[in-house]
């Protein structure tokens, strides 16, 4: 990326770079950090700002490291409660050609929402979480986390998939129809996994995601207008 | 209470550093006067914006219960998150409160910058349809000025911000100095085209105060996309890398920051303002500024309330309300409805990757024009904003290797969303609350306001009419809305201490100078007669700078 008309800019940064240490992206950061000094007025000093006014991200923290941390402990959720949130969110995101949820440890950061989110919404999530559970002891005798993969599949697929209405008959009722709130209970589930992994750095990397600020203009469409029309 | 009064006596004092103050601090500075520029919060500086941060560095990814537990109102806006809170106001600091059937968000900042720091930098010029509305369907009342009186200043103002744009020649929303426009994606190019042949109407790229080549110093867009969290290029408008740093940059403005404005002092044998009394926001020390002109920008209501809290045995309804009409007339524009749809026919896939176009599409206004006539369910009219691309599908069927393809794979999507006028109405205003005050002490604000039967019928003909234009251009799995936001949604209150040529009619002149205190200024949106539809921010600078020129032509001719 070229920012025209600043002099901390190189012309090429690519060929320009003084030590192959320094990337492309170092540079743009340079360059961008250049155009933000020569723009502060004389009455501005960065001490002006107290720390204490700035949010941890303002502060530059990284706060995904409690992820990682060896010492992990749970804040919300049971030995019990985890193992299941593992198990089934890597059976809604696996590790394929790229990680799934359980390297992403989309459980580590739904324990921490759940720690901090209103009783009503923790609730829901555990009596999701027990939902799954005793359908599947009702079918296997045993609890999700226990299954062959096959067999947790098996139980998720229907409901991850819209309802279609009977065909046959006129009232479109079916007999022997899982109630509403068993969709409810797995809908739930899959967004907040599918909110977790996707928000993670794995989960924007199996995106495409690739890290850099800038790849120049917004070109948009390129089409003639009539190829649209 | 220890009362301190600063040594110096300022030519202007501008309370707030907004869009609006930091113009007034550099027209009036640069014209030699001695100016003091009052924020009521700290300073900023490009150190603290966080706009290259993935969001998965955010402990919470924006459901910190810090934020959650002191900006509960302002939370509400999009652009207060787990990056930036701390730059909008504590709401256990600052309250307000409104009658249990009539909701408001508040949303706003206090920081050098104000809400320039995180607008949504859409830039539109009012046209005479708006200035002479009164005129034309006999609501209420015209402006005290036409677009011709106000043209020059919307120039000097875009040309000094840089406003990237397209000309259109559509008589609704006339065409400004306009930096070279973003461009727009496929899905909106057929949206323009179709709305354009099967309808007549204009489909044009948003208007941004966002540079697409270098201006006057600052480096162009690079399309990282989060403009409300900083930008290290100040490649967005705001006002503590433009104005406020031209401001200083002469030697005759002073920056008072923390300085928490709580009243108007006036001198009463002359009538005439001669300063501002502050709380300093960390000491809680009070002081007092001296000068020969005060001039707020601390936006409509903030303005309001300090001129309600300013009472005076000559004025005891409040400074410069002998019309009784100070507060009233609160308007803000009126949200909620629109469409969405998808395009299933566009084989391009999403990207996490920028360039990521800070700016999205805007539908003029098509409602009670000279060129369409006049609607029979409603008055005025709305614009839409809005946008089309693809986008991840989280919320595909499916689990496993399926989902996580469908995923990828995405919807192309598209969306309008409708801006209303809101209608100018007495019953809707603030006033002080004498129960309630903020944590320095000041009596706080009680807002009453809600939108009536006009601003529902507007609503409820942009969702279907922006449905039925989704449906012509091919848009499939069309969802409309009609529903109305709670007021202070669209973050554009204005009205409050309205213009006027009548004294008794109005608070302010056409000049926002008031017709009690000649010495006394109100720039921001707070002289608004009538909202329009368009984004109002650009109108507040040029009304700021025309209010500017004719104050410093007042002190050239010793009036002041």
């Amino acid at each position: 990326m070229k920012i025209p008309g600043n002099e901390a800019t190189p012309s090429d940064p690519g060929l320009r770079s003084p030590s192959p240490l320094i990337n492309r992206r170092d540079l743009i950061r340079a360059a961008l950090f250049a155009a933000a000094a020569s723009a502060l007025g004389p009455a501005f000093s960065f001490a002006q700002a107290v720390s204490s006014d700035l949010t941890p991200a303002a502060r530059g923290e990284d706060g995904s490291k409690f992820l990682t941390n060896p010492n992990w402990k749970a804040a919300f959720l049971n030995d019990q409660q985890n193992e299941s949130l593992i198990a089934l969110s890597d059976v809604i995101i696996p590790a394929t050609d790229t990680p799934g949820a359980k390297d992403a440890l989309v459980n580590r950061y739904i324990d921490l929402l759940l720690s901090v989110q209103p009783p009503e919404f923790q609730r829901e999530f555990v009596d999701a979480l027990a939902f799954i559970d005793s359908e599947s002891q009702k079918q296997f005798g045993k609890d999700f986390r226990a299954l062959a993969l096959d067999d947790q599949i098996w139980l998720l697929t229907p409901w991850a998939y819209p309802r279609e209405r009977s065909h046959w008959t006129e009232r479109n009722e079916r007999q022997n129809e899982a109630p509403e709130s068993s969709y409810q209970h797995f809908e739930r589930l899959k967004a907040l996994i599918a909110a977790a992994y996707y928000g993670s750095e794995i989960g924007l990397k199996e995106l495409g995601w690739d890290g850099e600020i800038a790849h120049g203009a917004y070109e948009g469409c390129e089409h003639s207008t009539t190829t649209h029309t | 209470m220890a009362q301190d009064t600063l040594q110096q006596t300022y030519d202007a004092i501008v309370v707030g550093s907004g869009a609006t103050g930091g113009w007034a601090a550099k027209r009036l500075s640069e014209a030699g006067l001695k100016v003091a520029l009052v924020e009521a919060g700290r300073a900023v500086t490009p150190r603290e914006f966080t706009e290259h941060m993935p969001s998965y560095k955010l402990k919470y990814r924006n459901h910190s219960p810090e934020m959650l537990r002191t900006r509960p109102i302002q939370k509400q806006c999009y652009a207060c998150m787990e990056y930036n809170y701390e730059w909008f106001v504590d709401d256990l600091e600052n309250p307000y409160s409104t009658p249990p059937d009539r909701p408001f968000t508040w949303q706003r900042l206090r920081i050098l910058g104000g809400r320039s720091l995180v607008w949504g930098r859409q830039s539109y010029r009012l046209s005479d349809v708006d200035f002479k509305a009164a005129s034309r369907d006999g609501y209420d009342v015209d402006w005290p000025f036409s677009y011709a009186d106000l043209a020059p200043y919307y120039d000097i103002v875009e040309r000094y911000v840089g406003i990237s744009g397209a000309a259109e020649k559509n008589e609704m929303l006339p065409d400004g100095q306009f930096l070279p426009p973003m461009k727009m994606s496929c899905g909106e190019v057929r949206l323009r085209e179709s709305v354009k042949n099967k309808f007549g109407r204009t489909l044009t790229i948003g208007r941004a105060a966002i540079l697409t080549q270098p201006h006057n110093g600052r480096a162009a867009c690079h399309y990282c996309g989060p403009c409300e969290r900083g930008c290290f290029t100040f490649s967005y408008f705001s006002s503590p890398f433009t104005t406020v740093k031209d401001a200083l940059k002469t030697g005759n403005c002073t920056l008072m920051t923390d300085a928490i404005v709580s009243h108007v002092d006036m001198d009463t044998g002359s009538n005439q303002a001669r300063g501002v009394t502050f709380v300093h926001r960390v000491t809680k020390e009070t002081k007092q500024v001296r000068g020969k002109a005060v001039i707020l920008c601390a936006q409509a209501l903030e303005s309001t309330r300090i001129l309600l809290n300013s009472s005076t045995r000559d004025y005891s309804k409040g400074l410069a309300n002998s019309s009784g009409l100070l507060g009233h007339y609160l308007m803000d524009h009126v949200v909620g409805g629109g469409a969405s749809g998808t395009f299933g026919d566009f084989n391009i896939l999403p990207t996490a990757n920028p360039p990521h176009r800070p700016n999205g599409i805007y539908l003029v206004r098509f409602r009670n024009t000279p060129a369409t006539g006049k609607h029979p369910h409603f008055i005025r009219g709305y614009g839409f904003q809005g946008g089309s691309s693809p986008e991840f599908n989280m919320d595909a069927p499916g689990i496993g290797t399926d989902y996580k393809k469908a995923v990828k794979l995405g919807t192309y999507d598209v969306s309008l969303g409708a801006f209303g006028e809101s209608l100018a109405n007495f019953d809707n205003f603030c006033e002080i609350d004498a129960n309630l005050k903020d944590a320095w002490g000041i009596p706080a604000l009680r807002i009453s306001m809600a939108h009536g039967k006009n601003e529902a019928a507007l609503m409820r003909d942009a969702g279907v009419t922006a449905a039925e234009m989704l449906e012509a251009a091919g848009a499939k799995n069309i969802r409309l809305n009609t529903g109305v936001e709670m007021p202070g949604m669209a973050i554009h209150e204005v009205g409050t201490a309205r213009m006027g040529n009548d004294p008794k009619k109005s608070v302010l002149n056409a000049f926002c100078q008031s017709h009690d205190v000649n010495n006394l200024l109100v720039t921001d949106g707070s002289g608004f007669v009538s909202s329009a539809c368009q984004n109002p921010t650009l109108t507040m600078m040029a009304i700021t700078v025309r209010a500017c020129d004719h104050l410093l032509e007042r002190f050239r001719r010793n009036e002041v």
